[in-house]
């Protein structure tokens, strides 16, 4: 069953989960209402049919979840505990963002996501740059997959050893090929009217229905009760 | 048409009995002259034109001749985007461009560009048909009513509701040229549209250009491959240092002779024809002798092993599937029997191919048939692919097919990671030898060039940088994929003569194609892939 949702549920989902992120859980409670949250976009994503990144995402969260509750804890010595720590920290704490937000953006076509701008009466200027970044996922994605492409034919894969080199070999041309695709794109998009004092309309219109309405309200809901039980209490 | 007669006296041949009716001209260039700032190319001095309404008119030249330039002063993106000094004014439909906004021109010009991939707003097609419209605020219903007007006239309705990043090169452009449509623009201006594209891709888009000449648009096409274009216009324009040197009308221009043609260093008007014929119908003697040879080269190793003259590549078993699941039991299933009927689902299957080496061997096949796979395949970016190379008795597969082999990728921007040319050679051998660098970069003529940034080098240049750092790496094959894909004839003639010359100090070299020109310049061998499969 596929369940779509306005661009505007998906932007306050990224908001109330960043929100949600930023603040530590330290009650089972709090662990609970996180997980539910992060739960959600990934059965989303499930039910847009994208299964490859869901499931990559639920193993990832998953195992960072279970390696921090059953087999670290602050008497873990060494290294490598160390760095799992580290690495399962950051994964917990700040998954359930990235997951939101890719849900998103991979959903939201750019026409749905510029009217439902304007229906929040942002000004074009904003929602024109924020439009672009969106375009710019995928490009940047088919550009370094090339990039890689070519430094594998090169034998350049690991910069000679030197990590900065292995930086600088794939940012370099991505650089580069980023700012010339930019460039030809803004002109190709003002010549076809972009940025003009004319109100822009859109033929997309859009609508709150009901499970828009349920998931904004239990997003909020899971704030005031994340909030009410980690400073009221 | 005062401004006309300075053109009127260098024209060479125009019968002047076929010109237009002289209303008021839609499109007015005066005395322009133009400098990008800090280059010198694409410059233009004192050009006057003017075009009547209705007129489809073919721009030619060589790279740098100024017919972008041209374009840009009509679309408004000159001065308004590119900046630079200019003098004189243009006039388009009674307005002023340098007194114009951009924004305003929207719906008198619109403009389908070179590179499909980064003209492109949306990341989905219906919302890119609809991006003009919606911008200069026409109501949703009216914009509807445009597109579905647009989709059904051009029979894209298969390509609604589609990821633009998942379509193909001719998909693309048409797309492109549809959200254009959308606006109903009076003039279209194309600049180089064809260079990405394969001969079927051309032909629809040819057909795109005839639709809106029907529709009485006024449409300026700056194009180097001139055979799909030649019965559409109804003036060329020829452009050399930034001025226009000659010009003719349609029919004197097809009635250009060979030499003539050759002689202006332009793609011919007519060759490119004879070739397409002799690559989809099996028809046509020129390439017939081609065909049997490449046909030659094919499924027979006993042939190879017996054959009296030089040595060979084998390329064995080279299936691949991008679909993970397949591939692994197709393959095996494919490979045990070696018959073709197994391999269904295969975006690639060559069970067995023998290539002459030291020779040039050119790749064709549409768009999206599995040239490109198949390249990938044989330099081992694929790495399910099993595909075994053996070259002198030594078999290659796996990451070996790394060393092996050298892609020069159409976007040669990809593959320079360094700040020098010399660096660039270095970082390819495994043990820096700079003698040997700078004879591989003499060869190339490119020891000039040394210590410059490869990025601040012409696209011939930053090619044969790529190539150079494939001879430094040791590779005996090189694939080209889509080398001289906008370039034009000059250029082209120079990489066919580099390809033969690579060929000639012994490395294979494979190059995939849609320019019949240049198969017939530079190919000793002809692979035709359809499907995945060699033909």
């Amino acid at each position: 069953m596929r369940i779509t949702l306005d661009p505007r549920t998906k932007l306050f989902m990224v908001l109330i989960v960043s929100m949600v992120v930023l603040m530590p859980a330290t009650t089972p409670l709090l662990w609970g209402i996180r997980i539910c949250m992060t739960m959600i976009p990934i059965l989303l994503l499930l039910s847009e049919k994208r299964y490859a990144s869901a499931i990559r995402f639920l193993i990832f969260y998953g195992v960072a979840l279970i390696l921090t509750f059953f087999f670290l804890s602050k008497e873990s010595q060494g290294i490598l505990s160390a760095i799992l720590i580290g690495y399962c920290g950051i994964v917990v704490q700040f998954m359930p963002g990235i997951i939101t937000a890719w849900y998103c953006v991979r959903t939201t076509k750019i026409g749905e996501f510029m009217s439902a701008m304007q229906k929040m009466h942002i000004p074009d200027g904003i929602a024109i740059s924020l439009a672009v970044v969106m375009r710019f996922f995928p490009t940047i994605k088919e550009e370094y997959g090339s990039i890689r492409d070519a430094m594998k034919m090169r034998g350049i894969m690991f910069g000679g050893g030197n990590a900065l080199r292995m930086v600088e070999f794939r940012m370099i041309p991505l650089l580069f090929s980023c700012v010339n695709i930019g460039d030809e794109l803004s002109a190709a998009a003002i010549t076809r009217g972009l940025g003009g004092k004319v109100r822009r309309t859109s033929v997309v219109e859009l609508k709150l229905h009901a499970q828009d309405v349920i998931l904004m309200m239990l997003f909020t809901a899971a704030l005031l009760v994340f909030v009410f039980f980690k400073y009221f209490r | 048409m005062n401004e006309y007669s300075a053109v009127n006296e260098i024209k060479e041949q125009t019968d002047g009995s076929e010109t237009m009716e002289k209303s008021r001209p839609v499109i007015e260039i005066r005395n322009v002259s133009f400098r990008y700032k800090g280059s010198s190319e694409g410059l233009l001095s004192d050009v006057s034109l003017s075009f009547q309404e209705g007129e489809t008119v073919l721009l030619c030249g060589a790279s740098g001749c100024g017919k972008t330039t041209i374009l840009r002063l009509i679309n408004g993106l000159i001065p308004h985007y590119y900046s630079g000094e200019m003098t004189g004014d243009v006039i388009v439909d009674g307005r002023n461009i340098r007194e114009t906004e951009l924004h305003d021109l929207a719906g008198t010009v619109g403009t389908v560009f070179q590179n499909p991939r980064s003209q492109f707003f949306s990341v989905d097609t219906d919302g890119e048909i609809v991006f003009g419209p919606e911008n200069i605020g026409l109501s949703p219903k009216e914009i509807l009513r445009r597109k579905d007007l647009v989709v059904s006239e051009m029979r894209i309705g298969t390509l609604l509701d589609r990821s633009l990043f998942e379509l193909s090169g001719g998909e693309k452009q048409k797309i492109a040229c549809a959200s254009v449509s959308a606006l109903l623009p009076k003039i279209i201006l194309l600049d180089e549209p064809s260079s990405n594209l394969d001969w079927n891709a051309i032909s629809d888009l040819r057909e795109s250009i005839r639709r809106w000449k029907e529709q009485g648009k006024t449409i300026l096409i700056s194009e180097h491959r001139l055979w799909y274009v030649k019965d559409l216009i109804d003036r060329v324009l020829y452009l050399s240092d930034g001025d226009v040197k000659q010009e003719w009308n349609g029919e004197a221009f097809r009635n250009l002779s060979e030499e003539k043609v050759a002689e202006l260093k332009l793609r011919p008007i007519t060759l490119e024809e004879k070739y397409i014929r002799a690559f989809t119908d099996e028809k046509g003697a020129i390439t017939a002798s081609k065909k049997s040879e490449a046909r030659n080269c094919r499924f027979d190793t006993d042939k190879a092993e017996n054959g009296p003259s030089g040595k060979k590549v084998i390329l064995s078993e080279f299936c691949f599937s991008y679909d993970r699941k397949r591939s692994g039991g197709h393959l095996r299933k494919c490979l045990k029997n070696g018959t073709i009927g197994e391999c269904d689902g295969l975006q690639l299957c060559i069970p067995n191919l023998v290539l002459p080496e030291g020779k040039v061997i050119g790749v064709i096949g549409r768009n999206g048939t599995g040239k490109s796979t198949f390249l990938r395949c044989v330099c081992g970016l694929e790495k399910r692919c099993p595909g075994v190379i053996t070259v002198d008795g030594k078999a290659y597969k796996g990451k070996e097919r790394l060393k092996l082999t050298y892609m020069v990728m159409q976007d040669v921007n990809h593959q320079l990671f360094t700040d020098s040319v010399k660096a660039e050679v270095l970082l390819s051998m495994e043990k820096e030898d700079e003698k040997r660098c700078d004879e591989i970069l003499s060869n190339l003529g490119l020891l000039p060039y040394k210590d410059k940034h490869p990025m601040a080098l012409s696209g011939g240049q930053k090619q044969r940088v790529a190539i150079a750092s494939a001879i430094a790496a040791g590779a005996k094959i090189l694939l080209f994929d889509e080398p001289t894909s906008g370039l034009d004839y000059a250029h082209m003639k120079q990489v066919g003569q580099m390809l033969q010359n690579l060929a000639r100090t012994g490395s294979t070299v494979l190059v995939s194609t849609h320019d019949p020109e240049l198969l017939a310049l530079c190919c000793d061998e002809v692979i035709h892939i359809e499907s995945g499969r060699v033909l």
